[in-house]
């Protein structure tokens, strides 16, 4: 009992000094050098691009370049130092950033979002019922995706009438492909249509058009995302992650995959190498960084309804939730920022 | 302060929409399966259900019906057994049934606003200004709030087809019509015709190959529709094309793309041939 009194004494001081020393100066941005953004382009990495910035620019007095591209553009100007931090990178995803982190050239620091799901979903009162709008519960025993082949009328496919329709990615997208084959492990090629929506938009639109007349649909869905801010849905469970499974999912020529759900999804902030080594005071900052899933749905179905970009929902988040974004910086740095967001 | 008037419509046409999805929406999506059971899907059902060899049949008697040339025929037959040979025939047969029915719909609202058109001076002032907005605002602004609508999937994309593409056939309607000689209606009106006896007897006659003119470019326009229509789940050769440019797999998407090409082409020199036959046939009557 004592011992761990005294090592949380002792960590708190540790982390106190470390606070002070860290406290002002970012040796980068004291050089003169810009820290060059990358300008993502979806909706959350937006808002999180806007969010780091602000940090940058009104904490530690930086000069920020946001610079806006393609995430495999990002990901290989990353790994050259063109550009030194990009605000939400989905770890793992893709080839050219695992070659980048092998060959030790970029790093991935901090937890920007914790608990992103992707999965399969139905509005929740399909499930349960509400009140507000008296809608009834049209399938209160649905949890599963195995339960689906005994709801493929309610979710029906106006083109094929004897079918359900599942509402899958656009074609082109990597979850499409995984969709597909999950369809297959599921067995449900037979009762559903694997619908593909053609584009993002056109997905969205169904979705929100569904959910205003309390209808039924089966889709894929992801968050953070505005539309899981502004709407309650319900996952369907699936068989838990299993590493050998799921690979037979990512191959679209295996004829019989196996069920499993996506792997944790690990979102961080990716940063150079160059930059890393370079700014301990940055880094450590990153390594705080991080928006709680609902706070950040909700924030993004903000950006959705209001005509507003992400530096309005940015500068309502720093006037508003100081509880959240002191606890990334120092003191000093807290200061700073809290000076140019309250008189407002 | 400003020079520019702060001018915003972004809220009042959202919440316009979202209280139509919420008030008409359900009635709209029933509209949409009437469409579907009614025309589409038994057309789009006889298509694929039929042999080919049929289909292939069919395409060159229309053709040679058309252009009364066997050298016009027979390449144009062969054109759309290269599309089967891509692997693309069940796709083809989607498309046709989307275009088909389109261009029927077209057709049916287009031509009497033509006709209308042609003769009131005042709706064509209301009528050709319309058509202008029609054709030029990008598809997709009025793509998403109809699939908001109508939900996913071919009735919407039928509906967008057919709001761009029924521009040239109502032009060229009135153009026709109002192009009719003077001198050979006022002969009709002397022996004492009704104005239906002149519309039907007489204008349109003389008015059919600018009608059909109207009517080739309207197919031509939806079949470039076709792709568009496919970024809102319209399922056929479009999707191909999309899922090819999207994956990075242009040899897909190309082949696809010339599929579209060559239904094309076969469709144009059918309609333009039964444009064009009217005329030698008259002139022969006349000699003999």
């Amino acid at each position: 009992m004592q011992r761990s009194t005294c090592s949380t004494l002792f960590a708190l001081a540790l982390a106190l000094s470390a606070g002070a020393a860290a406290a002002t100066t970012s040796p980068w941005c004291q050089s003169g050098k810009p820290v060059k953004v990358a300008g993502l382009n979806w909706e959350s990495g937006e808002l999180l691009t806007e969010l780091v910035a602000t940090v940058l620019e009104q904490g530690y007095g930086c000069r920020v370049e946001r610079v806006p591209s393609n995430t495999i553009t990002i990901e290989n100007a990353l790994a050259q130092n063109d550009i030194q931090l990009v605000a939400e990178e989905w770890v793992g995803r893709s080839e050219i950033w695992n070659k980048a982190a092998a060959a030790g050239k970029v790093k991935a620091v901090g937890n920007v979002i914790v608990g992103a799901t992707e999965g399969w979903y139905v509005p929740e009162y399909v499930v349960k019922g509400e009140k507000t709008r008296k809608i009834r519960p049209a399938a209160p025993q649905l949890q599963a995706v195995s339960d689906l082949p005994k709801y493929k009328q309610l979710f029906r496919d106006n083109e094929e009438p004897d079918k359900g329709r599942f509402l899958n990615c656009p074609s082109g997208w990597t979850c499409e492909g995984v969709n597909s084959q999950k369809l297959k492990a599921y067995g449900l090629t037979d009762s559903y249509v694997n619908f593909r929506p053609g584009s993002g938009a056109a997905l969205d639109a169904a979705v929100a058009s569904a959910y205003q007349r309390g209808q039924p649909v089966l889709f894929y869905y992801w968050s953070p995302t505005a539309l899981m801010g502004k709407y309650r849905f319900i996952q369907l469970t699936e068989p838990a992650y299993n590493e050998a499974c799921f690979k037979t999912l990512t191959d679209r020529n295996q004829a019989k995959p196996c069920g499993s759900a996506a792997p944790e999804a690990v979102i961080q902030a990716g940063v150079s190498r160059v930059f890393h080594d370079a700014d301990p005071v940055l880094i450590d900052f990153l390594g705080k960084f991080n928006v709680p899933l609902p706070l950040l749905n909700a924030a993004l179905a903000g950006m959705a309804n209001n005509p507003g970009s992400a530096a309005v929902q940015s500068r309502r988040f720093f006037a508003t939730r100081p509880d959240i974004w002191r606890a990334w910086v120092p003191d000093d740095v807290a200061q700073r920022i809290a000076a140019r967001n309250t008189g407002k | 302060m400003d020079f520019f008037v702060p001018l915003d419509l972004r809220e009042p046409i959202n919440q316009a929409v979202d209280s139509l999805v919420v008030r008409y929406g359900d009635r709209l999506h029933v509209l949409n399966d009437l469409i579907l059971q009614g025309l589409l899907l038994p057309l789009e059902r006889a298509l694929r259900g039929a042999p080919p060899w049929v289909i292939l049949l069919v395409v060159a008697l229309l053709a040679w019906r058309a252009t009364r040339r066997w050298q016009v025929a027979l390449p144009l037959t062969v054109a759309c057994y290269l599309i089967g040979c891509f692997g693309l025939w069940d796709a083809l047969m989607q498309t046709l049934a989307l275009v088909l029915v389109a261009t029927v719909l077209a057709v049916v609202a287009g031509l009497p606003l033509g006709i209308v058109a042609a003769h009131s001076r005042r709706l064509r002032a209301v009528v050709l200004p319309v058509l202008d907005v029609m054709q030029t605002l990008p598809t997709f602004v009025y793509l998403i709030p109809a699939v908001m609508l109508f939900g996913l999937g071919k009735v919407p994309a039928i509906l967008a087809t057919v709001v761009y593409a029924i521009c040239p056939l109502v032009r060229l309607t009135d153009l026709g019509l109002r192009q009719v000689d003077p001198d050979v209606q006022e002969a009709a009106h002397s022996f004492g015709t009704t104005r239906w006896q002149m519309l039907l007897g007489v204008q349109l006659p003389l008015a059919w190959p600018s009608i059909l003119a109207g009517v080739n470019q309207t197919v031509m326009m939806a079949l470039s529709m076709v792709v568009v229509a496919s970024m809102i789940g319209a399922r056929g050769l479009g999707e191909e094309v999309l899922a090819g440019i999207q994956t990075l797999d242009v040899g897909r998407g190309l082949q696809a793309g010339l599929a579209i090409v060559l239904l094309a082409v076969a469709i144009d020199r059918i309609t333009q041939g039964f444009g064009r036959v009217r005329r030698p046939i008259r002139d022969e009557e006349r000699r003999s």
